[in-house]
C-alpha cells in the first residue's frame, strides 16, 4: 500500500461523498446506447436493465435522455454507421455493446474527436480513447476449472463447450479454461465444441460429439448453454456430469430439480446483464467530470449450492440472474480498479 | 457393347437422382467418424443424426417448395417463425398435456398466417420475396421478443416424450418427418398444387398461359413453408426443453443449404424430397465428424465449406449430365 494508493482511496471517498450534490451538472446531457444484437435472453435482460435504470435517471432529472438503439443484422459495418448517426444527432456520450473489438474503431475515434464520451461494455472496443467495462473473462474460466478440480481431486475428464467462434469473449474464456487445465494437471479436457451461446446449438453440438468421447465427469460452459448440455446428456442416457452453469433461469431450475432428486451440486458463473446500467452510470459520471481509468472490471455474478434458492427467488422463467447497479457501484468499480493498478 | 449400355444406364440412373450424392456424402462422413473412434458409439451417433436432422428436414421441406417456384422465391422468415412458434406453443400448452391439441392448432395457425403475410407483402406491395420475407422476419422476431420474453417454459410431458422418444432406436420425430416428407412428395407428384409449383418454377409465363392459377399457388407455397417452419419450432421447443429466441438462428442458411445440397435446382422447377433429408443428415454428421476430430474452429469452418462445395459440385455435375442425356 503506497502513499499514492492511499491518497487515491481518500480521493475516491471524497468523490463518493460529493456525488449526490454533483448530479445536476448532467441534467441537459444525452446518452445513447448502441447495441449490436438483441436476439437472446442475456441481451434482452441487458436492454431491460438499461431501460429501467435510465428511465429512472431521466425522471430524476439526472440526465435529459438515454435512448437505446439496436442494429438489426449484428454487423459491424451497420453498427459503425449507427454510431456515426448518433454523433450527428449530438449525443454527449455513447455507450456501446460492440459487434467487433476492432471494426468500430474508426467510428469510435470520430466520436471521441467530436468530444463525445465513449463507453464500451461486454463487447468492448480496442480504440484507446474509449472506456472498456467487462468481466475478467479469463479469470472466470479459471474459476470454473478451480471448482471442478476441487470436486475431482483425483482427476476428471472435462468437456469444454465454447461460445461463438471468432468472437473475442469466446477466446478469452477459452484461455481461462486452458490456464485452469495447466493449473490442475489432473483435469483432462477430452473434447471441445462450439455451442454458440445457445441452448439448442449446444445441445446439438454436444449430442454429436458425445458418442466419440469417453466418460465425461464435468463440463465447462460459457453461459446460455448449460441447460442444452444437460438435455444432450439426459437424451444420451449417459450419467450426468458436473455441468458448470451460466446463471440462466432454465439452468438454475434444472440444477435445483436435480439437487432435490439426487443431491446434484454444481456452480454457476456469468457476467451480469445489468452491466449496461453500470456502463450508463460510468458514462454519466464521466460527463459529470469524474475521471475513470480506461479499463474497468465488472464483478462476475456467482451462484453456489448455498445461494441457489435465493438466486431463483423471483427470477422470471427464461430470464437470467442480474444484479441492479447504482451510481455507487460505478464509483466503487473505479476504486477497485485503480487500487488494483496501483499495487 | 452390352457393358457400355449398362454403364450408360447406370450413369443415367445416377444422373436422374441427384439426391444420391447427399446420402453418399453422409455415409462417407459416417465411415470417417467411425474409423476415427473405432466404431465406438455408432448407434448413438446414428440415432442422434436422425433426431437432429429431422428439424433441418422439416424446415428444409418448406424452403424447398418455395425455391421450386422459381428464381427469386425464397423464405427468409423461417428462423423468426421458428422462434415465435416455439414460444407460442410452450405458452399455450402451459406444461399441461390437456392443452397440447390447442397448442398444435395455435402453431399451425401461426405458421399459416406468417406464410400468408409473406405472400401479401410480395403480391400486394410488389416487394421481391427476398426482401419481403426478410422484413417480415424482423416483424415476426420482434413479436417473438415481446410476446415470449420469458419463453423458457418447459414443454408438457407428452410433447417432451414425443420429441425425445424413440421406437426401436428410431426417434419419433424422425418418423413424423418421414411422414411429412412423404406427404410433400405426394403433393409435388400427384396434386395440382405440386404440378403448378413445378410448372411455375420452370416458366411462370408459360404456366400462366396454360391456365395455372400462378398467384394462388404461390400463396399456398408460402403458407406451406410457414407451416413447416412453425412445426419445426414446436418440435424443437419440445426437444430442447423449451423455446428460446435464438433457437431458429442457424436455420436461415441451413434451410437453404439442405435444399441445394439435396439436389433441388436453385433455379426452380425441379425439387427433390429425399435429398432434403439426406442433406440434413449429412450436415449434422459433418459437424459431428469435425468436432470428433477435435480440430480448431477455423479449420472446421474451412473444411465444412470445402466439403459442401464438393458435394454441390457432384450434385450439379450430375444434373448437367442429366440435362445432356435428355
Amino acid at each position: 500500500m503506497s502513499i499514492r494508493s492511499l491518497s487515491q482511496t481518500a480521493l475516491v471517498l471524497m468523490v463518493a461523498a460529493l456525488t449526490t450534490t454533483a448530479h445536476a451538472d448532467t441534467a441537459d446531457r444525452r446518452i445513447a446506447l448502441s447495441n449490436n444484437y438483441a436476439g437472446n435472453s442475456w441481451r434482452q435482460v441487458m436492454l431491460e436493465s438499461w431501460q429501467k435504470t435510465t428511465s429512472k435517471a431521466v425522471e430524476d432529472g439526472l440526465i435529459a435522455g438515454a435512448d437505446a438503439y439496436t442494429t438489426a443484422e449484428n454487423q459491424a459495418t451497420e453498427q459503425a454507421a449507427q454510431i456515426q448517426n448518433l454523433i450527428l444527432q449530438g449525443y454527449d456520450a455513447i455507450v456501446i455493446d460492440a459487434a467487433s473489438p476492432t471494426a468500430l474503431n474508426g467510428a469510435v475515434r470520430q466520436a471521441c474527436d467530436a468530444g463525445i464520451v465513449v463507453v464500451s461494455f461486454d463487447g468492448v472496443v480496442s480504440e484507446p480513447c474509449a472506456y472498456r467495462i467487462s468481466m475478467d473473462f479469463p479469470a472466470s474460466g479459471v474459476e470454473e476449472m478451480d471448482y471442478i478440480a476441487q470436486r475431482f481431486p483425483d482427476g476428471a475428464n472435462v468437456l469444454e463447450v465454447r461460445g461463438l467462434a471468432g468472437v473475442s469473449v469466446d477466446e478469452l474464456i477459452h484461455q481461462g479454461i486452458e490456464a485452469g487445465a495447466d493449473k490442475h494437471p489432473q483435469l483432462k479436457v477430452v473434447g471441445s465444441v462450439h455451442g454458440n451461446w445457445s441452448q439448442t446449438a449446444a445441445q446439438k453440438a454436444v449430442a454429436g460429439v458425445l458418442p466419440s468421447l469417453p466418460r465425461i465427469d464435468a463440463v465447462v460452459t460459457q453461459g446460455d448453454d448449460g441447460f442444452g448440455v444437460a438435455q444432450a446428456f439426459e437424451n444420451s442416457g449417459r450419467p450426468l456430469p458436473i455441468i458448470v452453469m451460466g446463471n440462466r433461469e432454465a439452468e438454475l431450475s434444472w440444477w435445483k430439480k436435480q439437487h432435490q432428486a439426487n443431491g446434484y451440486e454444481t456452480f454457476s458463473i456469468s457476467s451480469s446483464p445489468s452491466i449496461s446500467s453500470l456502463a450508463f452510470w460510468v458514462a454519466q459520471q464521466i460527463l459529470d467530470g469524474h475521471e475513470f481509468p480506461k479499463d474497468l472490471r465488472s464483478p462476475p455474478t456467482r451462484v453456489t449450492q448455498d445461494t441457489l434458492d435465493d438466486a431463483l427467488d423471483g427470477l422470471a422463467p427464461g430470464s437470467i440472474l442480474t444484479e441492479p447497479y447504482t451510481v455507487d457501484d460505478a464509483l466503487s468499480l473505479k476504486a477497485a480498479t485503480s487500487s488494483q493498478s496501483a499495487e | 457393347m452390352n457393358r457400355l449400355m449398362q454403364a450408360t444406364l447406370n450413369r443415367q440412373a445416377w444422373a436422374a437422382r441427384p439426391w444420391i450424392w447427399s446420402y453418399v456424402a453422409a455415409v462417407l462422413v459416417l465411415i470417417a467418424t467411425w474409423s476415427f473412434t473405432g466404431g465406438a458409439g455408432a448407434g448413438e451417433l446414428l440415432s442422434g443424426a436422425l433426431s437432429f436432422s429431422a428439424f433441418f428436414a422439416v424446415a428444409g421441406l418448406g424452403q424447398m417448395l418455395v425455391i421450386t417456384t422459381g428464381p427469386g422465391n425464397i423464405d427468409l422468415s423461417i428462423p423468426a417463425n421458428i422462434a415465435l412458434s416455439g414460444a407460442l406453443a410452450m405458452k399455450v400448452m402451459n406444461q399441461q398435456d390437456s392443452l397440447i391439441g390447442l397448442g398444435v392448432l395455435a402453431v399451425v395457425g401461426c405458421g399459416l398466417s406468417i406464410g400468408l403475410f409473406n405472400y401479401v407483402l410480395i403480391r400486394l406491395l410488389r416487394i421481391p420475396p427476398i426482401i419481403a420475407t426478410l422484413s417480415s422476419s424482423f416483424l415476426v422476431l420482434s413479436v417473438a421478443i415481446v410476446y415470449g420474453r420469458s419463453v423458457r417454459i418447459q414443454p408438457p410431458e407428452g410433447v417432451y416424450q414425443f420429441a425425445t422418444g424413440k421406437v426401436l432406436g428410431v426417434p419419433w420425430v424422425a418418423l413424423l418427418v418421414m411422414l411429412l416428407a412423404l406427404m410433400m412428395a405426394i403433393l409435388l407428384k400427384r396434386t395440382r398444387l405440386g404440378w403448378g409449383a413445378l410448372a411455375i418454377g420452370q416458366n411462370p409465363r408459360a404456366a400462366a398461359l396454360a391456365g395455372i392459377p400462378v398467384e394462388r399457388i404461390r400463396c399456398c407455397v408460402y403458407m406451406v413453408s410457414g407451416l413447416m417452419a412453425s412445426l419445426c419450432g414446436l418440435l424443437l421447443a419440445g426437444f430442447s426443453g423449451g423455446a428460446s429466441l435464438s433457437m431458429g438462428e442457424e436455420y436461415l442458411l441451413a434451410s437453404i443449404a439442405v435444399v441445394v445440397i439435396g439436389g433441388t435446382s436453385v433455379g426452380g422447377g425441379c425439387s427433390n424430397v429425399p435429398g432434403v433429408w439426406g442433406a440434413s443428415i449429412f450436415l449434422y454428421l459433418l459437424v459431428s465428424m469435425l468436432n470428433t476430430f477435435g480440430l480448431g474452429a477455423g479449420v472446421r469452418m474451412i473444411l465444412t465449406g470445402c466439403i459442401i462445395i464438393a458435394v454441390i459440385t457432384a450434385v450439379s455435375g450430375s444434373a448437367v449430365s442429366q440435362a445432356k442425356a435428355r
